[in-house]
C-alpha cells in the first residue's frame, strides 16, 4: 500500500514537472498557491482562435489603445500564454510575500510596456534584470523566461495603543498638540481682536457726536491699534507669531519623528534587501526543503493537471493566526474576530478550488477539509436520509429546477449548541467562554430535538414544475342597450409557474388539527382530497396535503389532485435521483425547459433571435453539496454544455455565446 | 475595458431577460361615467380597473421596485386616492364624495355629485393648469361645458403631443402596458341625443346614452380623441 502510494506520488510529481513548469519555483512552505494553466486553457482554445473572436477582438483593440499600439496580439505581448502563471502566499513570523509568476516568451517586448521612468530604473544582475519600489517593498524581476513579482507585506508591530517605534502614531501626539496649540492661539486671537474692535466701537460711540475728521481719525487709530496688536504678537493670517516650534517640547517631538523616519527608511531599505534576496532565491528555485510538488497536502489535494485554474489554501486556522499581525497588528485590539476561537473552528481546515473546462460540462469544484471537531457537528447536521417518496411526486419531463435539502433537524439542533459552545470556548472578553454555553444549555433543554425532528426531519425538495396555462378571473363592464354599466366576472388564460414543496414529517395529526382549526374558520377548504388555503395578496391558491410520510404544498391543484388519488405521473432518472439524494444539499436548473417554456408572444421581436439562440445552446446547470466524507466537504457547480452545436469545448462555448449575444 | 465591460453587461442582459419576461405585460380600463340631469347637476364617477392583471399586480406589490421604478405600496395608493378625495371637497359645489379601493380585484373608485357641470370642470382645471406649467404640456384646461340654454354638453379635450413625446421616452418593454389598455366614457341624459360630434361613439338605442371606448395607444398617439359635442333635445 505505502509502495502505491509512493508510485502515485512519483507519478503525480513527474507529471507536474515534466514541462519547464514554475510550479518548481513556489516552495513547500507556500500557504494559498493559485494557478492558471495557460496551457491547458490553449488546448481547448488556441490562442489563433481566441484572437479572432469577437472577444478577443475587444480585448486586444482595448489593449492596443491602452499600451499606444505597443500590443496588438497576445504575441506582442511577450508573456508565453501556453505555459501555467501562478501566485502563491508565504507567510513567514507573521510576515506576508505574495508573489506572481509569469512565464515569458519575450522578455524585451514585456520590457517595451515598461513607462520609460521605470526602464530608467531597471537594474541588471548576470542575466537577470529587475526593478525595485522601495515604499512598497516590492521587486519586478525577469530572466529570459520569467518575470516574477514579489511583494512583502511586514508585520505590524503596534501595541494595544497603536504605537509603534517605526510606524506608530507618535505623530499624533505632536500633530494633536500642535493643533491645539493653534486652536489656542486662535481662540486667543479672536479674543484680543474682538477686545480691541469693541473697545474702539466703544470710543467710536463716544465720540459720535464729534466731528467727522475726529471719528475718522479714531477709525484710523482702530485700524492702526488692529494693525499693530497684531504684527506685535500676531502674523498677517491671524496665527499666533511667538515661534511655539521652536520650544523645547517641540524641538524634542521634531526630533524624535526624523529619527523614526530614518529608522523608518532604514527598515524600508532592509525589508527591500529581504526581498530582492527572496525574488532572487524564488527565481531560481533551488529550494533545500523542496518546492510546493514536495508538500503531500498540496499534491494530494490539486490532484491531476486537468484543470484549467486551482486555489489552494492549506491550514486556513494556522495562516490566520499566523497572519494576524501583519492583518490587524501584533495585540489583535482591532481584530474582529478576536471574541471567537478561530483556531477550534477553522484550525487545520485546508480548501480547494478548481476550475474545470470539460467537453460537454464546465464545473468549479471546491474541497473543504476541516477539522476532527467540526467535521463531526458537520457529520451530524448533515446526515439527513432523503425521502423516497418524494420521487413519487416527482416528473423530471416537466420540471425547471428544483432545489433540495438534506439535512437532520435532530442532529443540527444537537450539533449547533455544540459548534456555539466551541465558537466561543476560551474567549474570556464578556465572560463569553462561561455565558454562551449556559445559553445554549438552557435552549437545549428547553429543545426536545426528536420532537421537532418528528414534525421536520430536514430532507426537504422544492420543485419548480414548469409553467401552466391556468383560468384567472377579472372583473370588467357590461353595458346593456342603454349603456347602463353592470359588473362582470370574465375567465382568461394566465401563464403561472407551479411549485410542489415537499417535507418529510411524522406528525400528520398535528397537520389535520391545524387544517381542522382553518376549515372551521374558513381560511382553509377541502375539496378533491386537499386543503386549500387562499392568501391575500398572493395570485395562487395553496394547495396542501399530508400523504405517507410527507407534506406537500403546491399551488397546482391539479398536481395535488393526482397526487392524492394516486395517479400522478413520476418520472425520475438515476441523475436527478443521485443528485437529490446524495448530497446534502443540490439545485438544478432546466435552462433549455425554462428558455422553451417563455410564450413567444411575450418575447420582444429585437429579443427573439437571441432567445432562440440562447434556447438551442442551453443545457442545465447544477450545484451540489456532497455529504461529509471522513473530514471533507465538497461543493461542486456545474454548467452542462450542448453536443452537436458546434462548440468543441465548455470554453470555446463560452466565447461562442458572447460572439452570438454581443451586437 | 469599457467596451468589454458593456458587453459583459449586456450578455448578462439576454440571460436575465429569459427570467424577467414574464412580468412585462399588463392591462387596464378607465371608466368615466357621468349622469347629467336637466339643470345641469349630476354625478360622476371614475373607475380605474387593473383586474385583469391582478395576479402580476399581487406578485409585483411583493417586490419594492420593477423595472426600475419604485411599486407602490397599498399605503401609497391609499394616500393618492385620500390626496383626490381632498382635493374634491376643495371644490365649491362638489358633494357626496365617495372613495373605494378593492385589493383583491385592484378596481379604484371615485365619485361625487355636483350642482353644475362648471363645478365638475373645475375639479381639473387647476390639476391641469399645474401639469401644464410644470411638464410645459398644452393641454386645455376645461374639459366639460353644459349649456342649458342650447342643451348642449361638451367633452373638450386638445390633443397635445407631449402625450407621445412621454410615450417614446418609456422603456419598450414599459410601452407594452398600454397596449391593452382602454378608456371608456359614458355619459347619460335625462332628455334624447340628437347628434355627436365624435365619430367613435356610440348612441344608446333609447337616444338617452352615449358611449365612447378607445383603445389607449389610439389615444396617445393622437389617432383618436375623447372629445365630444352631444346636442340634446330640448
Amino acid at each position: 500500500m505505502k509502495k502505491a502510494i509512493l508510485f502515485t506520488s512519483f507519478c503525480l510529481t513527474a507529471m507536474f514537472v515534466s514541462a519547464q513548469d514554475l510550479i518548481s519555483k513556489i516552495p513547500s512552505n507556500a500557504s494559498a498557491v493559485v494557478a492558471l494553466k495557460g496551457k491547458n486553457f490553449t488546448e481547448l482554445v488556441t490562442t489563433t482562435e481566441f484572437e479572432n473572436s469577437k472577444l478577443g477582438n475587444l480585448f486586444f483593440k482595448e489593449l492596443t489603445k491602452k499600451t499606444d499600439g505597443k500590443v496588438t496580439n497576445l504575441e506582442s505581448l511577450g508573456v508565453d500564454v501556453e505555459q501555467n502563471f501562478y501566485y502563491f502566499l508565504q507567510n513567514e513570523e507573521g510576515s506576508l510575500t505574495h508573489t506572481f509568476l509569469v512565464p515569458l516568451k519575450n522578455k524585451e517586448n514585456i520590457v517595451a510596456l515598461l513607462p520609460e521612468r521605470t526602464q530608467e530604473r531597471v537594474e541588471a544582475d548576470g542575466n537577470i534584470s529587475y526593478f525595485t519600489d522601495l515604499y512598497d517593498a516590492a521587486v519586478t524581476m525577469w530572466n529570459n523566461e520569467t518575470l516574477i513579482m514579489v511583494i512583502y507585506q511586514e508585520a505590524n508591530t503596534y501595541d494595544d495603543y497603536g504605537y509603534d517605534d517605526f510606524y506608530g502614531y507618535d505623530d499624533y501626539t505632536i500633530t494633536e498638540e500642535a493643533a491645539d496649540a493653534v486652536e489656542a492661539t486662535e481662540d486667543d486671537m479672536d479674543g484680543v481682536i474682538e477686545d480691541v474692535v469693541e473697545d474702539a466701537a466703544e470710543a467710536v460711540a463716544v465720540e459720535e457726536e464729534i466731528v467727522v475728521e475726529k471719528i475718522e481719525d479714531d477709525e484710523e487709530y482702530i485700524e492702526e491699534t488692529v494693525i499693530e496688536s497684531t504684527e506685535s504678537e500676531y502674523d498677517e493670517n491671524g496665527y499666533y507669531n511667538e515661534d511655539y516650534y521652536n520650544d523645547d517640547y517641540y524641538k524634542k517631538q521634531e526630533e524624535r519623528r526624523l529619527e523614526r523616519e530614518a529608522k523608518q527608511e532604514e527598515r524600508r531599505k532592509e525589508n527591500l534587501v529581504t526581498v530582492l534576496e527572496k525574488a532572487k532565491s524564488i527565481l531560481t528555485g533551488n529550494y533545500a526543503q523542496g518546492s510546493i510538488l514536495s508538500n503531500k497536502d498540496y499534491v494530494s489535494s490539486i490532484g491531476s493537471d486537468k484543470e484549467e485554474a486551482s486555489f489552494w489554501i492549506n491550514d486556513f486556522g494556522s495562516l490566520y493566526m499566523e497572519a494576524m499581525p501583519a492583518i490587524f497588528g501584533s495585540s489583535g485590539v482591532n481584530n474582529p474576530y478576536a471574541m471567537f476561537n478561530f483556531d477550534r473552528l477553522y484550525g487545520g481546515m485546508s480548501l480547494t478550488s478548481k476550475l474545470n473546462f470539460e467537453e460537454d460540462k464546465a464545473s468549479i469544484k471546491t474541497i473543504y477539509k476541516m477539522n476532527d471537531e467540526m467535521a463531526q457537528y458537520h457529520k451530524a447536521m448533515y446526515n439527513g436520509k432523503m425521502n423516497s417518496n418524494f420521487f413519487k411526486y416527482f416528473n423530471e419531463d416537466q420540471i425547471q429546477g428544483y432545489f433540495a435539502v438534506n439535512a437532520s433537524t435532530e442532529g443540527t439542533l444537537k450539533a449547533y449548541p455544540q459548534m456555539i459552545d466551541a465558537m466561543f470556548s476560551g474567549v474570556e472578553e464578556s465572560n463569553l467562554q462561561d455565558i454562551v454555553p449556559i445559553t445554549t444549555r438552557f435552549i437545549s433543554l428547553l429543545l426536545d430535538e426528536e420532537a421537532i425532528a418528528r414534525i421536520i426531519r430536514g430532507d426537504m425538495l422544492f420543485v419548480m414544475n414548469g409553467i401552466e396555462q391556468k383560468e384567472v378571473t377579472y372583473t370588467t363592464y357590461e353595458y346593456d342597450e342603454n349603456y347602463e354599466s353592470t359588473e362582470v366576472t370574465k375567465t382568461k388564460m394566465e401563464t403561472i409557474p407551479n411549485f410542489l414543496f415537499m417535507v418529510t414529517s411524522e406528525e400528520k395529526e398535528i397537520f389535520d388539527r391545524l387544517m381542522r382549526i382553518g376549515a372551521k374558520e374558513g381560511v382553509v377548504t377541502f375539496e378533491n382530497g386537499f386543503y386549500q388555503l387562499n392568501i391575500p395578496d398572493v395570485p395562487f391558491s395553496l394547495n396542501m396535503l399530508f400523504k405517507g410520510n410527507t407534506l406537500l404544498i403546491g399551488n397546482s391543484a391539479k398536481d395535488l389532485m393526482a397526487i392524492s388519488n394516486g395517479s400522478f405521473n413520476a418520472k425520475v432518472s438515476s441523475k436527478h435521483k443521485k443528485l437529490i439524494a446524495k448530497n446534502s444539499g443540490s439545485i438544478y436548473i432546466n435552462g433549455k425547459y425554462i428558455t422553451k417554456s417563455i410564450p413567444s408572444d411575450m418575447v420582444p421581436e429585437a429579443y427573439k433571435e437571441k432567445l432562440n439562440y440562447i434556447s438551442n445552446n442551453v443545457e442545465d446547470i447544477e450545484f451540489k453539496v456532497g455529504k461529509m466524507k471522513g473530514n471533507v466537504l465538497e461543493g461542486e457547480f456545474i454548467l452542462n454544455t450542448p453536443k452537436g452545436k458546434g462548440h468543441k469545448n465548455s470554453l470555446a462555448y463560452f466565447i461562442n455565446m458572447i460572439d452570438a449575444l454581443i451586437d | 475595458m469599457y467596451r468589454i465591460r458593456t458587453m459583459i453587461k449586456k450578455f448578462t442582459q439576454y440571460v436575465l431577460l429569459v427570467f424577467s419576461l414574464a412580468l412585462c405585460t399588463s392591462c387596464f380600463e378607465i371608466l368615466e361615467e357621468i349622469n347629467l340631469n336637466e339643470n345641469g347637476s349630476g354625478s360622476m364617477l371614475v373607475t380605474f380597473n387593473l383586474s385583469k392583471s391582478k395576479n402580476k399586480l399581487a406578485s409585483i406589490m411583493l417586490l419594492d421596485s420593477v423595472n426600475g421604478y419604485k411599486v407602490p405600496s397599498k399605503d401609497d395608493i391609499n394616500l393618492a386616492l385620500k390626496d383626490a378625495e381632498n382635493h374634491l371637497k376643495t371644490i365649491k359645489g362638489i358633494t357626496n364624495i365617495k372613495k373605494t379601493a378593492d385589493y383583491q380585484n385592484y378596481i379604484f373608485t371615485l365619485s361625487c355629485d355636483f350642482d353644475k357641470v362648471a363645478s365638475l370642470d373645475a375639479v381639473f382645471q387647476d390639476l391641469i393648469k399645474q401639469q401644464n406649467k410644470k411638464e410645459k404640456t398644452n393641454f386645455n384646461t376645461s374639459n366639460f361645458s353644459y349649456n342649458s340654454d342650447t342643451n348642449n354638453f361638451q367633452r373638450l379635450f386638445s390633443y397635445d403631443s407631449n402625450i407621445k413625446k412621454s410615450f417614446y421616452k418609456l422603456k419598450g418593454e414599459d410601452r407594452k402596458i398600454f397596449n391593452d389598455a382602454s378608456y371608456t366614457s359614458i355619459y347619460r341624459f335625462k332628455n334624447s341625443v340628437k347628434s355627436v360630434s365624435n365619430t367613435s361613439a356610440k348612441v344608446s338605442p333609447n337616444k338617452k346614452a352615449v358611449l365612447l371606448k378607445i383603445d389607449a395607444m389610439s389615444l396617445i398617439l393622437g389617432e383618436k380623441s375623447v372629445a365630444n359635442t352631444i346636442q340634446l333635445s330640448k
